[in-house]
């Protein structure tokens, strides 16, 4: 009782308590946004790795651009000539943004080459209550490698049909679909056929 | 990661894409420049009552479920209720994984409601589970629920020896664990936009099969404190039944009382969910068991019948 006394009438008769205040500032003032400031270069690191992962032969990428917003892939630049255009890159939260599964859209980043043909799936956000066992195993994303924007992505046919994860599997691979369908017909030209 | 679509719209299209409305989606671009002619080959996506035709067995055996689950209900037959955990366990549980989760109540709370196409007899599920409480009480708790059922399973079986009598007081007081929980777990999502948390407050992903081994252990110890204290989990732990509770504040019909009930206490030690306190009925603890119910109809042992009988007696001489 007189400690807490004590503390309420002079703070200062207990150095301790000023000291933990003068480190919480520091931390505040300087390392926050220190912090802040280092975590923005990190996570685009991390997101051009993801890019490089799509497309591992891609030298440059665009700023994210167009509408609906996709990012382009560009090979190397060879004597003078524009780089070649290799695909496209997108969010299918940005392109297909109403598809949602038990708790909300599902967060990918997909890969496109420039026939329509799927260069790879990044499954990043989720909040499906058994996600851990359908859309965030490696084997869900690897499905979709190869596959044409022309396909019927429908579990049970041509992706992987999950029981107990049904609405999960069935809405990743319908995003997947929109989205790729979306971003080609807005940016990509057919192949001859 | 949190969505930036306003509730009320995204509320639509959960609605909409239960009703089958199709056109709402996320296609912005004039069908003039589509070059690529999706439309040509483009499966159109399947109608309900394709869905609804691929997914006819499983629509079938809940109806099943759930016709035996009201009967055993309406008619208090107890063989009838045993005979709906055991399936309660076998299909929504083993078989099917079907159970409500906290997960559902927490995606409601920001417009998703959890009715999907592609899952009709869960859906059908949900909606039992929430109209059957507005209506009595937390049926679902009592009889619906694979976790549940499994508890009370257990509890028939093991013998009455094993069983810790928990004092009065203490029960009263556990049972407002699951209200923190539930709260807090509310609290936690809406400020971190994260559910994964859900397995370490419910048990129900067990049927699933799919988990760590530490949340395998955590079952474990949870399935053999339930031998010890009956119905452990749904009593003090449950999100879900402390969610149901706060609804079935609101049922409408109620277990009935006698104005005897005021001195006698036959039902209150009868009941095993600590549901009744003298002439009240606790109604978010109550899970429709039955056993009160079925007292109060027997002549013999309810001091109703008896009293009416012994004044009719001394009428009659």
């Amino acid at each position: 009782l007189t400690g807490a006394r004590y503390r309420a009438d002079n703070p200062s008769r207990y150095p301790g308590v000023d000291r933990v205040k003068k480190c919480f500032a520091t931390f505040f003032v300087v390392a926050l946004p220190a912090l802040i400031a280092s975590a923005q270069p990190m996570a685009d690191a991390a997101f051009e790795e993801q890019l490089q992962y799509l497309f591992p032969e891609a030298k440059s990428f665009s700023e994210k651009e167009g509408s609906p917003p996709v990012y382009r892939a560009y090979g190397p630049a060879s004597d003078g000539k524009e780089p070649e255009l290799l695909g496209l890159a997108f969010w299918t939260t940005e392109l297909d943004p109403l598809e949602r599964g038990y708790d909300g859209p599902i967060k990918m980043l997909v890969g496109m080459d420039t026939s329509g043909i799927l260069t790879g799936v990044i499954v990043t956000d989720n909040r499906e209550p058994y996600g851990y066992f359908s859309v965030e195993t490696p084997e869900f994303a690897e499905q979709f490698r190869d596959k044409n924007v022309r396909d019927r992505f429908r579990p049970g046919e041509d992706v992987d049909a999950i029981s107990r994860a049904t609405v999960t599997v069935t809405s990743a691979s319908r995003a997947i679909r929109n989205s790729a369908r979306r971003a080609a017909r807005a940016h990509l030209a057919p192949p001859e056929q | 990661m949190r969505s930036r679509i306003p509730l009320s719209l995204r509320l639509w299209v959960s609605l909409s894409a239960w009703l089958g409305v199709n056109g709402v989606s996320a296609q912005g671009e004039t069908p003039a420049a589509d070059l690529w002619n999706f439309d040509d080959f483009d499966d159109v996506d399947p109608t309900f009552l394709e869905l609804a035709a691929d997914q006819a067995p499983d629509i079938i055996l809940f109806g099943v479920f759930a016709i035996i689950a009201m009967i055993s209900f309406l008619k208090k037959s107890k063989p009838l209720k045993y005979l709906t955990l055991v399936l309660s366990v076998a299909y929504l549980g083993l078989y099917q994984s079907h159970l409500i989760s906290i997960t559902n109540v927490l995606g409601s709370l920001t417009g998703t409601i959890p009715l999907h196409t592609e899952t009709i007899g869960f859906s059908l599920l949900v909606i039992f589970g929430v109209v059957s409480t507005v209506i009595w009480g937390r049926v679902y708790c009592g009889r619906i629920c694979a976790f549940g059922a499994l508890t009370q399973l257990i509890d028939a079986i093991v013998p009455a020896r094993f069983q810790l009598k928990i004092p009065a007081t203490l029960e009263r007081r556990a049972s407002y664990i699951k209200y923190a929980i539930l709260f807090g777990a509310i609290a936690y999502y809406l400020l971190t936009d994260e559910n994964s948390f859900y397995r370490y407050i419910e048990p129900f992903w067990m049927f699933s099969f799919e988990a760590s081994t530490i949340l395998w252990i955590g079952v474990g110890l949870l399935l053999i404190a339930s031998v010890f204290v009956r119905n452990l989990y749904c009593r003090f732990l449950c999100p879900l039944g402390a969610a149901l509770g706060l609804v079935s504040a609101l049922s409408i019909f109620k277990i009935k009382r006698w104005s005897e009930c005021s001195s006698c206490a036959v039902c209150e030690n009868t009941c095993e969910w600590g549901a009744i306190r003298q002439r009240k009925i606790i109604m978010p603890e109550c899970v429709r068991c039955d056993d009160c119910e079925i007292l109060y109809a027997s002549k013999t042992r309810c001091p109703h019948w008896l009293l009416k009988a012994k004044k009719k007696r001394l009428r009659i001489s």
